[in-house]
């Protein structure tokens, strides 16, 4: 699952991505800067794991004090299915 | 919230760089105003002819328990004002409310530390130039107390001139001497004051 997210400057992207790779089901969590302003930083998020509970993610999110802006990329099921569109191939 | 994660987030707090130099600031500054204000107090008790060291210090824990309510009040009630701006102008930018999350937690976390801080400084302060009256009547007389007194106060606030002067990479002793001489200074107004 890959989302975009506004956080305040605070906590960094270190301390936003470790919490999230603290949650149950998540095997692994990539963060990425993707802009930033005055008081707010956009981040892209990939978060990957089995079962993963999107209310519980954006709990957490919520918790770290930001916010789902939008979600980019989702993949489900046994395997994850490549679409040439998505993956450029 | 439990106790235990109150002193969690305190210890986080503390760790960070921006919350340990305001923290100094407040220390500081009401601790300078607590050793000063006590040996304002000490030379004016022994001038006025208090001639019992538990008096003097009654007198001045009088004025630690108002110098320290003042700087745990003054500065809980300024950074809280300060924590809401700040919250508000985030919430403005990210279109949400913040209450209940990490950023509120640290920033109460931050206002409790800087409360600590503010009050703990003039306590210190008064407490350490009260000590000799302590010993009155068994180590000091009233006049070698007040003497005792005005000294500690000068080495205390030499002690945090010379800390401050390290940490700004300036010459320590310098730093201290500039503190220090301010112990002088209100002793020698108090002794020269009308009455």
């Amino acid at each position: 699952m890959t989302l975009i997210s506004m956080k305040p400057h605070e906590p960094s992207l270190v301390q936003f991505v470790e919490r999230l790779s603290e949650l149950d089901d998540v095997t692994g969590v990539t963060g990425k800067l993707v802009e930033i302003e005055e008081d707010v930083r956009t981040v892209r998020i990939a978060i990957e794991g089995e079962g993963l509970d999107l209310d519980v993610v954006d709990a957490e999110i919520a918790d770290l004090s930001a916010s789902i802006h939008s979600i980019d990329e989702v993949s489900c099921g046994d395997h994850v299915v490549d679409d040439p569109w998505i993956s450029g191939r | 919230m439990s106790l235990g994660v109150r002193v969690n987030g305190l210890r986080q707090a503390i760790r960070r760089d921006d919350v340990r130099s305001l923290s100094r600031r407040y220390f500081v500054a009401n601790g300078f105003d607590g050793t000063l204000t006590s040996i304002g107090v000490v030379v004016g008790a022994y001038l006025s002819g208090v001639a019992n060291g538990l008096a003097v210090v009654g007198i001045g824990l009088g004025a630690a328990v108002g110098l320290g309510t003042s700087g745990i009040w003054s500065v809980w009630e300024i950074e809280r004002a300060e924590a809401s701006l700040e919250q508000a102008e985030l919430e403005r930018s990210m279109l949400t409310s913040l209450d209940d999350t990490k950023l509120t937690r640290d920033l109460r976390n931050e206002q409790i530390v800087y409360s600590l801080a503010a009050a703990s400084g003039p306590v210190i302060g008064v407490a350490v130039t009260l000590l000799p009256f302590l010993l009155e009547g068994v180590l000091f007389s009233m006049f070698q107390a007040v003497l005792v007194s005005i000294g500690l106060g000068i080495v205390l606030l030499g002690g945090v001139g010379a800390y401050l002067g390290a940490i700004s990479q300036q010459r320590w002793f310098v730093a201290a001497a500039r503190m220090g001489l301010a112990g002088i200074v209100v002793a020698l107004i108090s002794i020269f004051l009308p009455g």
